[in-house]
């Protein structure tokens, strides 16, 4: 398959005299060692998780602070204006933290885990996405004994399928 | 290659098949190897370009054991043609 092919796409040669609006076709290169190796660190489940929980810490860290921007303080009638400005950014500021940490161990435990489980498979489907997230929600409310488990565990399964298909609906 | 000319009676036209033959052998493995992995392991409904990990991890198992089985088989057919029960 793969050596038949080489032929057909061998280079176009556009007359010279055409614009340069004009698409050249161009051989197919085999990657390089480098583009290879490029290609494989994304492939590795350490990278990937622990990329994901930047990602997710960073959002976390913005919805915390946008939330804690919000929070208005309990007793706002005994506070001076600057007082009730420097109690708002140290709400912003611990919630903003809180929520980073948060995100950020949902990020690399879901993304730690539907890598080595898709590895593992070796198939790209649903249930991977199923599994990821019913452990990172088991996890996340773990402390609250095992019913809580299941019940986090099935309900942030049900969230990420959805959000995975409403993310493959676009492409 | 082109100081020993003439190794144990071989002559040129003798390698020359013997090296096309190889080639063929070697380009047909290569296609057969690429379309049977190709199509236990790539979902036929297109969503992206690349290669996810489920089917890199499922391309590099299955090539690993056309190899494999290849060479067994190969070691099989040359030793002799008594199949070992």
């Amino acid at each position: 398959m793969a050596a038949s092919n080489s032929e057909n796409d061998s280079k176009n040669e556009i007359p010279s005299s055409s614009e340069a609006e004009q698409p050249q076709f161009q051989a197919i290169r085999m990657p390089t060692m480098e583009e290879i190796r490029a290609q494989e660190v994304w492939n590795n489940c350490a990278v990937r998780s622990v990329v994901s929980g930047v990602m997710g810490g960073g959002l976390g860290f913005f919805m915390g602070m946008f939330l804690g921007a919000l929070d208005n303080p309990i007793m706002q009638d005994e506070m001076t204006g600057r007082q009730q400005f420097v109690y708002n950014v140290k709400q912003m500021g611990r919630r903003s933290l809180s929520s980073a940490k948060a995100f950020a161990v949902m990020g690399l435990v879901f993304s730690a885990v539907e890598c080595v489980v898709e590895k593992a498979r070796a198939k790209h489907d649903t249930t991977n996405t199923v599994v990821a997230g019913c452990v990172t929600g088991g996890t996340m409310s773990a402390r609250g004994g095992p019913k809580a488990a299941c019940a986090g565990c099935a309900g942030f399964a049900a969230f990420s399928v959805l959000i995975e298909k409403f993310f493959d609906r676009h492409t | 290659m082109a100081a020993n000319n003439t190794p144990a009676g071989i002559d040129k036209e003798q390698a020359f098949g013997m090296a096309e033959t190889e080639m063929e052998y070697r380009v047909e493995l290569f296609n057969r190897l690429a379309q049977t992995c190709f199509n236990k392991c790539v979902d036929k409904r297109y969503k992206e370009s690349e290669l996810n990990m489920g089917e890199n991890s499922c391309i590099d198992r299955c090539v690993s054991k056309y190899w494999q089985v290849n060479g067994m088989i190969g070691q099989m057919l040359s030793a002799g043609g008594r199949p070992p029960i």
